[in-house]
């Protein structure tokens, strides 16, 4: 009874240890190509870092953003935008609708809500 | 394998389960550096501005800085019609994507403008009902 155990143990760990290297050879050369700097990822799980935008990117595009709200001013540092000034808060959803698209770090909404 | 839940998922759990439930594709809830990202993709722009509307009352008036919802809406594909939907004026189209670029034409307030292809997240390539083609900022185009 006890060697069919330490069989069937031995068997399952066989097998888990050809899985595990089975799945660890072939995901490195799907991601080689695709991901620039390659992270070291469990197998199981599907969930990549959030990618952030470069701060010349957000700041194009926060730019872009506040373009119609004249009382709001957006400074970025270092991925985080922070929002000061004074805005309405009938438009301030729309304009956190679309800062939240730009993939900033963070917002730091500092606005003053007239 | 036992999935962590953060405390800011904890926070946004209404949220999280209303997106689950109108099957908000590619669904991605991550914890990083004390701010969650939720991205994904709706159906309808009513899905969004729902989910919206929820983070705003979990979180008035988006004080707390601790979430980044991305939330795309599918509808919004080349070939579909969309309202202009500006607060009163008419909407710029521009040679290129970005506001330091010409502006080509406009797309009157409530007009209906054709999206030809999408640039980024916030510009588009459309096509005015004059026959006016050119980029529009995102923000203000509701899909029909």
């Amino acid at each position: 009874m006890l060697k069919t155990n330490l069989k069937i143990t031995g068997f399952a760990i066989i097998m888990s240890t050809g899985m595990y290297f089975t799945s660890c050879k072939s995901k490195p050369k799907e991601t080689e190509t695709k991901v620039e700097n390659t992270t070291v990822e469990t197998p199981q799980t599907t969930t990549a870092p959030v990618e952030i935008a470069s701060d010349d990117a957000l700041t194009t595009g926060v730019k872009d953003a506040t373009k119609d709200y004249p009382g709001v001013k957006a400074d970025v540092d270092n991925g985080e935008v922070t929002l000061t000034g004074e805005i309405e808060r009938s438009k301030l959803q729309t304009l956190m609708m679309t800062l939240n698209t730009l993939k900033p770090k963070k917002i730091n909404n500092l606005l003053t809500i007239k | 394998m036992a999935v962590q839940m953060g405390a800011l998922q904890g926070k946004y759990q209404e949220l999280i389960e209303a997106a689950k439930s109108a099957g908000v594709n590619n669904l991605q809830v991550r914890e990083q550096d004390n701010v969650l990202y939720i991205d994904g993709e709706a159906a309808t722009g009513q899905i969004k501005d729902n989910l919206w509307s929820i983070y705003n009352k979990i979180d008035p008036d988006f004080r707390a800085g601790d979430l980044i919802m991305n939330i795309n809406v599918s509808a919004m594909a080349p070939g579909a019609k969309a309202t202009v939907t500006t607060q009163s004026s008419n909407l710029n189209i521009r040679k290129g994507p970005g506001t330091d670029q010409p502006i080509v034409g406009k797309a009157e307030h409530m007009s209906t403008v054709t999206l030809i292809s999408k640039t980024s997240d916030q510009w588009w390539l459309v096509r005015s009902e004059q026959g006016e083609e050119g980029y529009a900022y995102a923000q203000y185009l509701s899909v029909q």
